[in-house]
């Protein structure tokens, strides 16, 4: 079967992907930043998950920034890097 | 970031009893702590910055399985991008390929002229179809047009392309009869492209970063011109501060367009009340996240508002007066959902109280197109996006 060579439609994609943070070892004493993104629940779910954590793997304090809507840039992100060590984020419909 | 570690949730979250969302939140919780402790895998490494030339059935109907299998196509027929096609769109901008135009959100993916004519060539399209495309590109990476929520909403959103000056005639791109509707090359695969680049090179591919819920047909072309010749008012891109005998393209995040049916008023203030009452509604994005509805006005309507001595600021500013939604049209949930998006306009209000559908007059879009009848048409927005206008190359 003959066959066509093409040039890729997808091209290529900005190149400096960083790596994650290293992990710590447990959560004790980590300062856990919630960041609610305004979708219906979101800052439920963060909460509670936040306050597991704090039960469970002794993290704290929690401290909790709004965006005003989803699709708004967060524009306190450079607090939130500030203020936390881990940071929960991200919520849908 | 592909290596981000995420812990996923059921869905759905908004809607439910918040005690069920906490329950999801005990669900989940063990594998967040695992995902904070543990270090994760170091990310592939980034592809590198040439051409990518793959091999490909030469068959055109096995190329089409090819092409769906690689998540290039719209599901519609592509046409294979061959080196010696995708030349010859970059005409004497060959040598330029690697030119970056855009990076395109979510992927970060690069937009060269290559890819971006790569794309051409799939949709379709013409040599004289690229500067068109290119400017679009440009517009859409402009940080206020906010492509990355754009490109991943659930919202039925897509760009529409607005071509304005010159080059509209020229290259055929209708703006008469039918102009939202099929039937022209132009608008079908400049729209087409545009639409290519977003899912290939943007990645935002239907079902996975492209999380639209029911999307809409525009989102295999949308792409119009306006109707210079018949408008009585100065065109869009002269009002945006451009010559007229400039050519440029506008972007507008766009909903489908809904039809305004007024076959009987004669006059601006009667004509206004089908406009008003079809824009004011209260599933729109426009009225509580503040962006700019767009009244496509067929040249027939437009002509009766000019008869009566309006101008496109009168249109504007009387249609916002009008188009208004009483807040006990909106359930007790969405307006107290709304009065954190935008306590300004929602808050503390009075059920007898109303909102405008846009934040101010001067957000309401008014462009001309389309040919004989007694049509309009509005197209309202994702909200948190503003449209775009950018000159086209010569």
């Amino acid at each position: 079967m003959s066959r066509l060579t093409l040039l890729s439609p997808l091209g290529t994609t900005a190149g400096d992907v960083k790596p994650l943070a290293r992990r710590r070892g447990n959560l004790r004493g980590v300062r856990v930043g919630i960041l609610d993104n305004s979708k219906p629940n979101a800052e439920v779910l963060l909460a509670r998950v936040a306050e597991l954590l704090v039960e469970r793997a002794g993290a704290g304090p929690v401290t909790l920034w709004r965006k005003p809507g989803a699709s708004r840039p967060a524009t306190v992100i450079d607090e939130v890097v500030a203020g936390s060590d881990v940071v929960l984020t991200g919520s849908a419909d | 970031m592909p290596h981000l570690q995420l812990v996923a949730v059921t869905h759905p979250l908004g809607g439910i009893d918040p005690k069920l969302a906490r329950a999801k939140a005990d669900g989940v919780v063990d594998r967040v702590i695992a995902a904070l402790t543990r270090d994760p895998a170091p990310p592939e490494a980034a592809s590198a910055p040439v051409a990518v030339t793959v091999t490909a059935p030469a068959d055109i109907d096995l190329f089409q399985d090819f092409a769906l299998a690689e998540g290039w196509s719209d599901g519609m027929p592509v046409l294979p991008p061959t080196p010696e096609r995708v030349a010859r769109i970059l005409g004497p901008l060959a040598p330029r390929g690697a030119d970056v135009i855009a990076t395109l959100a979510p992927r970060r993916g690069v937009a060269t002229l290559e890819a971006i004519a790569a794309n051409l060539a799939l949709a379709g399209a013409l040599p004289g179809h690229l500067p068109v495309v290119v400017a679009a590109i440009r517009a859409l990476a402009d940080p206020r047009f906010n492509l990355n929520a754009i490109q991943t909403t659930t919202h039925p959103c897509t760009p529409l392309l607005i071509v304005n000056g010159p080059i509209a005639p020229r290259l055929g791109i209708n703006a008469g009869a039918n102009a939202l509707g099929q039937g022209h090359r132009a608008n079908a695969v400049i729209g087409r492209a545009v639409r290519l680049i977003l899912q290939n090179v943007g990645g935002a591919r239907p079902g996975r970063e492209d999380r639209a819920t029911l999307g809409h047909p525009g989102k295999y072309s949308y792409c119009l011109a306006e109707n210079e010749a018949e408008s009585p008012w100065a065109p869009l891109h002269v009002e945006r501060g451009f010559g007229a005998a400039e050519s440029c393209v506008t972007v507008c995040g766009s909903e489908a367009p809904h039809n305004v049916n007024d076959h009987g008023s004669t006059s601006a203030e009667a004509l206004v009340f089908a406009l008003a009452g079809t824009a004011a509604t209260t599933g729109s994005n426009d009225v509580y996240l503040g962006g700019e509805p767009l009244v496509v006005l067929g040249p027939e309507h437009a002509r009766t508002f000019a008869d009566s001595g309006w101008s496109k600021a009168d249109v504007k500013r009387v249609i916002w007066e009008r188009a208004r939604v009483r807040l006990d049209r909106f359930s007790p949930e969405n307006r107290e959902r709304f009065g954190v998006l935008d306590p300004e306009r929602f808050r503390g209000r009075l059920l007898a109280e109303e909102v405008a559908l846009c934040a101010s007059p001067d957000d309401l879009m008014v462009i001309v197109a389309g040919g004989p009848g007694k049509h309009s048409a509005i197209i309202p927005t994702f909200g948190a996006t503003r449209s775009v206008t950018v000159a086209i190359a010569r």
